[in-house]
């Protein structure tokens, strides 16, 4: 039986990528986040109360720390055409038996694998931090779609980077002042009040990490309702505008120079 | 449309421009036999590999047709990359171990799995990877990376071959070893084209030899008639086990002045020196001479033209 083409490029992605410096980014980090942070921070913040309902610090980072996983998945698959480029195998791919959307779906797929993938394990940990979460099969729905809809878009933006970016050093600091903006000035960690400073409030509603975080916690803890539904239209309509711009700047990209 | 099926490749009339700017490759057009190793020579910037990349549909052509293994490069690009095979001059690999890289390559190329293992041992084993089969990329030299690059290439079947600069940082050892294996590859049919700046490899390896420069075909031949067509002027030194009669030396410099491509000549005592072009065949001709003469040959020093002459002269035009 034949694999399609961008199946078979999905599993070499999952292949190169399951090297343990990865892992550990993808899994150990969030892990250590969630471990860490949310014990010690559960000692000084004992409750969050949002919409008159007050939750544990743990139970408020849980989703967060699921929703973070389409960021890193994103990153990670995103970032690849960038190594892949910088490494000679793009080159080398486009000679052999495949096109270049077989490439990109190959992208797509190994970053949704990865986002779905660590976001259940990252569950499953949650769980035993935090206790239980009860998902209904709209929640689950919403969980499931919001982080697809969040590793596309981020896999959409490193790949607009991995085009963009022409040096391993300005590439590699855009990555990290982006995984710092991305991550801290979002809902993921603490939630954005009227008290939150301002500067910092504009950047979280700019972000669309706050988005994915705010609904796996709404499909997670709150329940999902208007704004749940308001914000999934935003984050698809960020992906649809980002997944454009990376298709056409990654239409253009020039082999063999 | 298909064009003659005994060429693997065909090139008519390419032109590679970039920007609109000085063509790459200019008019060029050649063909290569199914089964044979061709060469392509020039100097930095000839325009070679611009010609393997547009071969391998890496990069578009500006004008003029291509044909692999009968498909047009145009129409079928996808169908040409399903039957090649590219060792491309820049490093190309997956960051993970050698292994990984043979194992990941043929998973790629839809090569059954135990085929894999049977020819990742066998190419491990070929091209020295045995000890470093189980280390990462990053920790090869330059000469063991370009050794896997090219033995990666072999986990999988194909009708053409491109090989841009494959033995660079390879030892003189293992660089024969890998052009008898490409030689043998070439014997089951495999049309292999080549491309380097070692001029002894080609000329060790190649049934033919195209030399570019400045994108166009100057010369192409085998390596006998590039040398006799271009190589420069040199040395045949013969010397007889008794001293020339006059009437001997007469006739030999008779004989000498009237042959094509004799420059300078002497004949005195026992020797005969001649200075020309096309040396191998003004050999031949004072051989038979001579033995037609009934004269004892002692010893015969001949200055064969190499590659690099041939390469001087063609491209210094």
């Amino acid at each position: 039986m034949r694999i399609p083409a961008f199946i078979r490029l999905t599993f070499r992605n999952i292949s190169v990528n399951t090297d343990p410096g990865t892992m550990f980014f993808m899994l150990g980090l969030p892990a250590f986040y969630l471990l860490v942070l949310g014990i010690m921070f559960q000692g000084i913040i004992p409750s969050i109360g949002i919409n008159n309902e007050s939750i544990s610090y743990t139970k408020f980072l849980a989703p967060g720390i699921v929703g973070m996983q389409a960021f890193t998945a994103g990153n990670i698959g995103g970032g690849m055409l960038w190594s892949d480029r910088r490494w000679g195998m793009f080159e080398q791919l486009m000679v052999g038996p495949f096109r270049r959307t077989d490439y990109l779906l190959g992208i797509i797929s190994v970053s949704i694998i990865f986002s779905l993938g660590g976001s259940a394990i990252m569950m499953v940990l949650a769980t035993f931090i935090a206790g239980g979460f009860s998902l209904s099969v709209l929640s689950s729905l919403y969980l499931v779609l919001s982080l697809v809809a969040g590793t596309i878009l981020f896999s959409s933006l490193f790949l607009i980077l991995s085009i963009l970016v022409r040096t391993m050093q300005a590439y590699n600091t855009l990555t990290i002042l982006l995984f710092f903006i991305l991550d801290f000035a979002s809902t993921a960690f603490y939630p954005i009040t009227s008290e939150t400073p301002e500067a910092l409030r504009i950047i979280s509603s700019l972000n669309p990490l706050s988005y994915v975080a705010n609904i796996v916690r709404d499909s997670m803890v709150y329940g999902i309702g208007l704004s749940t539904a308001y914000q999934m239209l935003l984050i698809t309509v960020i992906m649809v505008v980002l997944f454009v711009i990376s298709l056409r700047l990654y239409k253009n990209v020039q082999t063999g120079l | 449309m298909t064009t003659d099926s005994q060429k693997a490749v065909e090139v008519r009339n390419l032109v590679k421009t970039y920007d609109g700017k000085k063509n790459a490759v200019d008019d060029l057009s050649f063909s290569v036999e199914k089964g044979e190793i061709y060469g392509l020579l020039g100097k930095n910037g000839a325009g070679k590999s611009t010609t393997i990349k547009v071969l391998t549909t890496l990069i578009p052509p500006s004008a003029g047709t291509v044909h692999v293994s009968g498909l047009d490069l145009r129409k079928k690009p996808n169908s040409i990359r399903k039957i090649v095979g590219v060792v491309q001059q820049e490093e190309a690999f997956d960051f993970t171990t050698v292994e990984n890289n043979f194992k990941i390559y043929g998973m790629l190329w839809e090569v059954p799995k135990a085929v894999v293992k049977e020819r990742m041992d066998q190419l491990i084993e070929l091209f020295n990877l045995s000890e470093l089969r189980r280390k990462r990329v990053f920790e090869l030299s330059g000469g063991q990376k370009k050794r896997l690059q090219v033995a990666r290439e072999f986990i999988h079947d194909m009708d053409v071959l491109f090989l841009d600069e494959p033995t660079v940082g390879m030892d003189p050892i293992m660089r024969r070893k890998v052009l008898d294996f490409v030689k043998e590859k070439a014997k089951g049919g495999l049309t292999v084209m080549f491309t380097t700046q070692i001029l002894e490899e080609a000329d060790y390896i190649c049934d033919r030899i195209g030399i570019i420069d400045n994108g166009k075909l100057v010369a192409e031949g085998t390596s006998r008639q590039l040398k006799d067509q271009f190589g420069s002027v040199k040395k045949l030194e013969i010397t007889m086990h008794n001293v020339l009669e006059d009437a001997e030396k007469n006739d030999v410099s008779d004989f000498i002045r009237n042959a094509d491509g004799v420059t300078d000549f002497q004949v005195r005592g026992r020797s005969i020196w001649i200075v020309g072009n096309n040396m191998s065949r003004i050999l031949n001709l004072m051989i038979k001479k001579i033995t037609s003469m009934s004269i004892e040959i002692d010893q015969i020093i001949f200055d064969a033209p190499s590659l690099d002459d041939v390469f001087l002269e063609v491209v210094k035009r």
